[in-house]
């Protein structure tokens, strides 16, 4: 870094052992900065977690030799690689924590993180997520993504409408994991010491996107098409990824609460890029397995449950259990009520916070299994009505979450 | 003959004047101690008071699950009260002991010693039984939120078979302690601890063969048939 010195662009890649598709990725990037800012000095920041499938040396090694067949100038400055282990909790956040300091020693003016498991990512995805910072003056961009109806369900099912009832923005895809930031608000996050919490692991995202809310940046989304992962690694379990990220979402609302508490209704943000229908590949759901774990939830979590849900919610998931599966339903009001609930007990700190967020698994996965049901037949845009119609209940019952939180205030 | 019997009676007021004279002081002594004794006793319960306030000790015994088992047993009180109060009792009977300690009766001074070489283990005791239990609640419920969360239907048996573990071990390190028959509690645990692994060893084993064969092919097929049916959804 200290060769480079400067850079206009920062684009960071956190990695771990994903050698199968990072060359396509860096290949993206690479072409993507040469076509659509060939005059800006450009560094390419690999942010590894100690693969051991030979990531770090994919990187090095691609190369597009001849910029000519998907050109039609040759860049001005090469794209600068630095590949690098990062320090700290082994995590996604430690490693954009890595790749902030990197945009903050260089002075970079605009930055980018991909994923690098993408599959579907394009040189268009830089212009998308790098120019709204460059040359519109905006501090954030978050992404927007055809995926599959039944893809990112804590996204829909609670990220996404939480953050915009109390925050009063729609940004679609808060935690997308592809962003666009200024390197202003890069040297903003250094500042906040969150870097021993689940902000270091999968939080990182929320916490950037309500950072950027809550502190009143520029916001944006970028339409990126569609969203497609490499296949999903078996071993990967739902339980931390989901606990980390309702954790983050609901210790930034303990944070922002005098903020959220004075917010009515939702905005949308300003949006970038072309919309176009992506045909997707189905996916295959086993409800069936959820409703099994909601119902063992309700035979056995009823009694850590009802120290956060008042009687009336506890009596509606008992009536919920003795449906059959054909009948399973769980009504969007009942889900707000509990997400709100769940938040308030967090707040209060009533429940131990491990407990009480894998406690939720399996209201999450009732949830899911019922609006999978709802929207077999559905088309993506009724889909897309049906989270809608959710995140206006989320809206409509901010009242309920304000009201009880404060009695949770005057008790404390 | 009335100037012996006056020696006597003289001779019996002297004594027992003497007596009051070299009582006097360790009376006074003892009214002194349990007046401090108290005094401090209060002082403590307050000051302690304020601070498990100040830190939320109920909030914390809350999460932890203390105040539950304080409200289960029927206690009126909060934890915060509970532990001022106990305190308060444990300095107040020191007092006691120490205030009849001060009047230096023969009968009192060695069950006074014994009672004060006794007192760490009293409360070594005391210690590991909340602690323990404490510990027993918290990775009780961790475990049936795991067992669930894993869909094992008897997610509530493996929860009480971990609340009963620590708890039955942390009994028998509090009777340990307290050195009630300690040979025979060790023993006790190792043969009761040692018997159910065997109980179970040979119950499935050899009384549960069939048993045992039909979970295990249970199990086997199950993973084998999440690995078919596994989601492809993405969660984020």
């Amino acid at each position: 870094m200290e060769e480079i010195k400067e850079a206009d662009m920062l684009i960071g890649i956190p990695s771990y052992n994903n050698v199968r598709t990072i060359g396509h990725v860096v290949r993206a990037v690479t072409a993507g900065l040469a076509k659509y800012f060939p005059g800006a000095k450009a560094v390419l920041f690999n942010s590894d977690g100690g693969s051991t499938d030979g990531t770090q040396e994919e990187v090095e090694k691609v190369r597009i030799e001849d910029f000519k067949t998907i050109l039609t100038s040759h860049p001005v400055h090469p794209v600068h690689k630095i590949i690098t282990p990062y320090h700290g909790v082994p995590g996604k956040g430690s490693a954009f924590r890595a790749i902030f300091e990197a945009a903050k020693a260089l002075n970079a003016k605009a930055c980018a993180v991909v994923d690098s498991d993408l599959r579907s990512i394009t040189p268009e995805w830089m212009e998308l997520l790098l120019r709204p910072i460059y040359e519109e003056g905006f501090d954030y961009v978050a992404p927007l993504y055809a995926r599959h109806k039944f893809d990112g369900t804590i996204t829909n099912s609670i990220v996404y409408p939480l953050t915009r009832a109390l925050y009063g923005k729609s940004v679609r895809q808060p935690i997308g994991g592809d962003f666009g930031f200024s390197g202003e608000l890069a040297k903003f996050y250094l500042t906040r010491e969150v870097w021993e919490t689940d902000v270091a692991r999968f939080g990182i995202d929320i916490w950037m996107t309500t950072l950027a809310i809550a502190e009143g940046y520029k916001v944006c989304q970028s339409y990126l098409g569609a969203k497609i992962h490499d296949a999903k690694d078996p071993g990967s379990d739902l339980g931390p990824m989901f606990t980390q990220v309702v954790s983050s979402v609901y210790a930034l609302m303990h944070e922002y609460q005098k903020l959220w508490k004075g917010i009515n209704g939702s905005e949308p943000i300003p949006a970038f890029g072309f919309r176009y229908e992506v045909g997707l590949e189905p996916i295959s759901v086993n409800v069936e397995r959820m409703i099994v774990n909601f119902r063992l939830g309700v035979k056995d979590l009823m009694e850590i449950w009802r120290k956060v849900l008042s009687h009336e919610t506890a009596h509606r998931l008992e009536s919920i259990e003795r449906l059959s599966d054909e009948a399973f339903s769980f009504p969007q009001d009942l889900w707000v009520c509990i997400i709100y609930d769940f938040g308030i007990a967090y707040h209060k700190g009533s429940v131990h916070l491990e407990h009480l967020l894998k406690s939720m698994i399996p209201l999450y996965l009732g949830r899911v299994a019922s609006f999978v049901k709802e929207n077999r037949e559905s088309s993506a845009n009724e889909v897309e009505e049906n989270i809608e119609s959710l995140c206006r209940v989320f809206e409509e019952m901010k009242p309920y979450l304000i009201e009880h939180w404060e009695e949770g205030e005057k008790r404390r | 003959m009335g100037e012996v019997w006056r020696s006597a009676i003289s001779d019996s007021l002297n004594k027992f004047s003497g007596k009051i004279i070299t009582f006097l002081p360790n009376l006074l002594a003892m009214i002194t101690i349990l007046i401090i004794g108290f005094f401090v006793a209060w002082l403590f319960k307050i000051l302690l008071l304020r601070f498990l306030k100040a830190i939320q000790f109920d909030k914390v015994s809350e999460r932890w699950g203390l105040a539950h088992i304080v409200s289960k047993g029927g206690m009126p009180y909060s934890p915060t009260h509970l532990l001022s109060q106990f305190f308060y009792w444990v300095i107040a009977l020191i007092t006691l002991i120490l205030a009849v300690n001060a009047l230096e009766l023969a009968a009192t001074q060695n069950f006074i010693a014994r009672f004060f070489n006794y007192l760490p283990n009293l409360f070594a005791a005391l210690f590991i039984l909340v602690i323990g239990y404490l510990i027993a609640i918290f990775l009780g419920q961790a475990a049936l939120i795991a067992a669930v969360n894993a869909q094992i239907n008897s997610a509530r048996l493996v929860s009480r078979a971990v609340r009963w573990f620590i708890i039955i071990l942390s009994l028998t390190m509090a009777l340990y302690h307290l050195g009630i028959a300690e040979k025979v509690i060790v023993a006790t645990f190792t043969i009761t601890f040692g018997g159910i692994v065997l109980a179970l060893a040979i119950a499935f084993g050899w009384g549960g063969r069939e048993l045992a064969k039909d979970f295990l092919e249970e199990v086997y097929q199950k993973r084998e048939k999440k690995g078919e049916e596994e989601d492809q959804i993405s969660h984020i």
